[in-house]
């Protein structure tokens, strides 16, 4: 079987964990090294470094090493505008597209570089699990954590990063939700917890009550850009005054000389800093503004869920920056108490994530994480204006509806413009997608009644669905990211990527249909014998319903071990269609027997 | 199907907190899709929009004038469009309204004539205690009316349960504003 594994996608460092009889583990190097720095360099024979190795790169060659990247996921060229004169590497890309990082002659999308990062974590995984003995120590599956206040559009970037590196992304997560599974593993009581997350490019707050193993947000807030990333750049800006060679390998290694600074003052109360003597008490003064803006949002959560700080029964510290005794104490202040950090802020994510994956996988009903979605989805509505359909906070997966109606007579398309946020005007809103309803059967303008739905599913991610209820026609909708990638440029970055461009593409893609056939075919069978369908069979399923979903499992079976791949996902899915009320039926009745107190498995 | 039957509760207006919240997480526990990844499509959408279905109401029933809002529509007596609820001034309302706006285009005056903003903020700030106190007695006759439904299931005690709910909307609105004059 092949291997799931957990992974913190860091704007700084990366790292890979799993579980091994239950019990979450960091996957090191053989110098016991964790951590995979986000770094990612192409030399001049186009050979692609990651981590360590392109590091040293960045004082070498630092115009062909991009770092940092996660701040770009997501992000339209105009974007990053003012923040990519920090970089040493070329921040390309059209206006109103996604943004290209160049190096070198060569230019990659942000979910690209990260992909690269995602494959060498996969490759360590796979000498690990190769070193332990496995038999099968392919790695092809994983959870992938995020901020959690990043938007739709960040997601997506991160999602297709798994996809181009060729993982399956059973899920994203949001890293504080992960740090409290990691931390609750151990701790079966219940309770009010608050995750405070300060990486190095970005920063979380959430608020969870624990109860019964139900690991519940109440709410979460924070800042995409906001991070060790940040306080760097002020003590950049305080040394560079006395910089007198600008060359970007020179600024990378005064760049590295600095963080070293700020480590060791999370140590010491002095130091040196480009050889000049740095107090703690300068550096404080310096970062409080810093820090002082991770404390509105702090504020934000604890309002949306209702709660006063003194409500709170743990404090859990997240991320490399939060050992800055500043930003421990201002934290302790706020909450009025001490914060946990037993387990290691750089390892705990992926530990977490590491611990969703074996859920999702073993389907494990211990513990189950309910998140929410940390902002708000609208609408553009006449004016300007954005009518809000999922609020901030709701609980995913969730939904949402609107209905439209044309303007004038015999109009057959409605455009439509998706946003995220939690401002009244949709020029202070992010832009998710833009989008054409076609297909509006012909009628008099207003009588149309097309329903737009919105889904959220449990990785925070949207997707849109409409129906025309007059006519009951169902609509094509061409949904184009306002920044991402298409499915297309995906699907061929994929290809593109060295590893899959050897594989034999076409027998993998006919094993996968054949699988999931197999999959379905198993699962309506099992419907089908069990004991629960026997007792709905007269009363619920019409005789007509049940003949057609024999004849289409019948017909599924002989297409099976065709190798025409379109002719076998074109009985899958029929069959799906066919078992949809079935699936739906048997799920409903399976409501009274979970108030019960039981499972449905059990009954 | 709706959400109080979802959940298994009668159409109620008190809930016992700790018990609802318990019913949500037994339900989630049935429906998420974490323990469908390994199921059939049919059955990872079913889980999806049962899931969906179940925050939905969980957000709706969860809040107590929500919950009313929630009861008036499935009962049939939903306010008339959202027109009703913002423009029309309730008529128990129709005193408090008009002080206060006398009183706000008196603010503005004054702001506009450059007076000191701990003068006009103070205005602003007696101006809402009696808004505030008209909202405490609407949530105190909210509380009493729900405990009547509970009670009798009586339609009339809808009506003014209706009623109540568009002057705290109104009222709701009308604080807003005060608050916006405040920080702007």
């Amino acid at each position: 079987m092949s291997k799931v594994v957990g992974i913190d996608l860091g704007t700084t460092n990366s790292l890979v964990a799993y579980v091994n009889d239950g019990v979450p583990i960091v996957i090191r190097d053989q110098n016991g090294d964790a951590l995979v720095p986000s770094v990612v360099s192409v030399s001049q024979d186009n050979t692609i470094h990651v981590g360590r190795e392109a590091q040293r790169r960045l004082l070498t060659d630092a115009a062909r090493t991009a770092y940092s990247v996660k701040r770009f996921m997501g992000k339209g060229r105009e974007d990053v505008r003012h923040e990519a004169e920090h970089f040493p590497f070329r921040v390309a890309g059209d206006s109103g597209e996604v943004v290209r990082i160049g190096l070198g002659d060569r230019e990659f999308t942000p979910p690209e570089i990260s992909a690269f990062i995602l494959r060498e974590l996969k490759h360590r995984a796979e000498a690990h699990f190769a070193e332990l003995g496995e038999v099968d120590n392919e790695v092809d599956r994983a959870v992938i954590t995020v901020p959690a206040y990043f938007n739709d559009a960040q997601r997506t970037a991160t999602r297709d990063a798994g996809r181009i590196a060729g993982l399956e992304v059973l899920r994203i997560i949001n890293e504080p939700t992960a740090a409290s599974l990691a931390y609750g593993l151990d701790k079966k009581h219940s309770g009010v917890i608050a995750v405070y997350d300060l990486g190095g490019g970005t920063f979380d707050i959430s608020i969870l009550r624990v109860e019964d193993g139900v690991f519940q947000v109440l709410s979460t807030n924070g800042d995409t850009h906001l991070g060790g990333d940040d306080i760097d750049v002020l003590l950049m800006d305080r040394v560079m005054s006395g910089q007198a060679d600008r060359t970007p390998e020179a600024v990378q290694e005064l760049r590295q000389a600095v963080i070293q600074s700020k480590l060791d003052l999370s140590e010491r109360d002095e130091t040196t800093m480009n050889g000049q003597r740095i107090m703690r008490a300068e550096f404080e003064a310096l970062i409080a503004p810093i820090v002082e803006r991770t404390l509105g949002p702090c504020r934000q959560a604890l309002a949306d869920a209702g709660l006063e700080p003194s409500q709170i029964d743990e404090v859990v510290l997240v991320g490399g920056s939060t050992r800055i005794p500043l930003v421990r104490r201002q934290v302790e202040e706020l909450f009025g108490r001490r914060p946990h950090s037993e387990l290691n802020p750089d390892e705990v994510v992926a530990l977490g994530a590491a611990v969703q994956a074996d859920i999702l996988v073993t389907g494990n009903r211990e513990m189950l994480l309910l998140d929410v979605t940390p902002l708000s989805l609208g609408i553009e509505t006449m004016g300007g204006v954005v009518s809000k359909i999922i609020l901030r906070n709701s609980t995913i997966p969730a939904t949402g509806s609107e209905m439209f109606t044309t303007a004038v007579d015999n109009q057959t398309a409605v455009d439509i413009h998706v946003l995220q946020g939690e401002r009244e005007l949709v020029a202070d809103n992010r832009s998710l997608y833009r989008f054409k309803l076609r297909g509006i059967p012909p009628m008099p303008a207003g009588l149309p009644r097309v329903q737009v739905q919105f889904q959220i599913d449990a990785s925070g991610i949207l997707s849109v669905t409409a129906r025309e209820l007059r006519t009951e026609i169902e609509q094509t909708i061409e949904v184009k990211p306002s920044y991402g990638l298409t499915d297309e440029e995906v699907e061929r970055m994929l290809l593109e990527s060295f590893e899959h461009a050897e594989a034999d593409f076409a027998t993998r893609q006919l094993i996968e249909a054949r699988n999931e056939a197999e999959s379905v075919i198993q699962a309506t069978e099992k419907s089908l014998r069990s004991p629960e369908f026997a007792s709905i069979e007269t009363t619920e399923i019409s005789a007509d319903e049940r003949k057609k979903i024999e004849s289409v499992l019948a017909g599924l079976k002989m297409v099976l071990k065709s190798t025409d791949r379109e002719t076998i996902q074109k009985w899958t899915h029929a069959l799906n269609d066919a078992t949809q009320h079935l699936a739906e039926v048997m799920m409903n009745r399976s409501v009274s027997a979970a108030l019960a107190g039981k499972n449905v498995d059990d009954i | 199907m709706d959400f109080f039957s979802f959940l298994s509760l009668p159409r109620k207006l008190n809930l016992d907190m700790a018990d609802f919240e318990q019913r949500y997480r037994a339900l989630s526990r049935q429906f998420h899709p974490d323990y469908f990844y390994n199921a059939a499509p049919a059955e990872r959408r079913a889980s999806l929009e049962k899931s969906s279905y179940l925050n939905d109401a969980y957000r709706t029933l969860r809040n107590p004038i929500s919950r009313v809002d929630y009861l008036l529509k499935l009962e049939g007596m939903a306010p008339q469009g959202p027109e009703q609820a913002s423009k029309q001034v309730p008529a128990g309302l129709l005193e408090e309204v008009f002080a206060l706006n006398e009183e706000l285009d008196e603010v503005r005056e004054q702001r506009s004539s450059g007076a000191p903003a701990d003068v006009w903020k103070g205005r602003l700030e007696r101006a809402r205690q009696p808004i505030e106190a008209k909202r405490a007695e609407h949530e105190a006759q909210l509380r009493e009316l729900s405990a009547r439904w509970d009670a009798t299931g009586d339609r009339k005690v809808l009506e003014a349960l209706r009623d109540r709910i568009l002057e705290r909307n109104y009222i709701t609105n009308l604080l807003a504003g005060i608050e916006r004059e405040l920080n702007s």
